[in-house]
């Protein structure tokens, strides 16, 4: 086995671990707060999966698409994990700023 | 069956969590499972395109990555209106 072979298994079962751990965390967690903090490991491993990619193939069409789609995954996943709370705090609360009662400094305006 | 598979048939048994949470929670719960099951996806695909040694198959990973997030922008938009 080569440092080439160890390299891939490696980034490879770190990437599939950080997507169940993000699974188990989605499975354990109790509400869509908490639950979307377990959203982060699934991007992280999307990368290592994509370096995966790049140290069994190199420089090739498989590992600019697993480029690509660890890039979107990177700069999307955050803004739809933001996007995904507002949503939620206006369907719960009509308003997705800090409300009285919350123990949050809320501004006059 | 090579490692590129198991790390597929693995990750697509990730998405059973997905599944159940999204039959068994709240709509905004479903929406955080659909966003990460769209994640698992996406990867699942491509992990199975390097494994079977088919690169085109690759074109999927990069079409279904944008079009979950899209979709999941139009179900955020009916969590917004659901009071």
């Amino acid at each position: 086995m080569s440092v080439q072979d160890v390299a891939v298994y490696a980034l490879l079962a770190a990437g599939v671990a950080c997507e169940l751990i993000a699974c188990l965390g989605l499975a354990v967690m109790r509400g869509a707060y908490d639950r979307l903090h377990y959203l982060a490991p699934a991007t992280l491993g999307g990368i290592l999966i994509a370096g995966a990619v790049w140290a069994r193939e190199g420089p090739s069409g498989i590992a600019l698409k697993a480029t690509v789609v660890a890039a979107f995954l990177l700069i999307a996943s955050p803004a739809l994990a933001h996007a995904t709370a507002r949503a939620s705090r206006i369907s719960e609360l009509g308003d997705w700023r800090a409300q009285r009662g919350e123990g949050i400094e809320v501004e006059e305006p | 069956m090579n490692e590129w598979e198991i790390a597929t048939a693995v990750l697509v048994a990730a998405l059973l969590p997905c599944g159940w949470v999204c039959v068994r929670r709240s709509f905004a719960e479903g929406a955080v499972a659909v966003q990460l099951a769209g994640t698992i996806g996406a990867l699942a695909i491509l992990v199975l395109a390097e494994g079977e040694g088919r690169e085109p198959f690759g074109d999927l990973a990069v079409v279904a990555a944008p079009l979950s997030f899209a979709g999941m922008l139009v179900f955020l938009r009916f969590l917004e209106r659901m009071r």
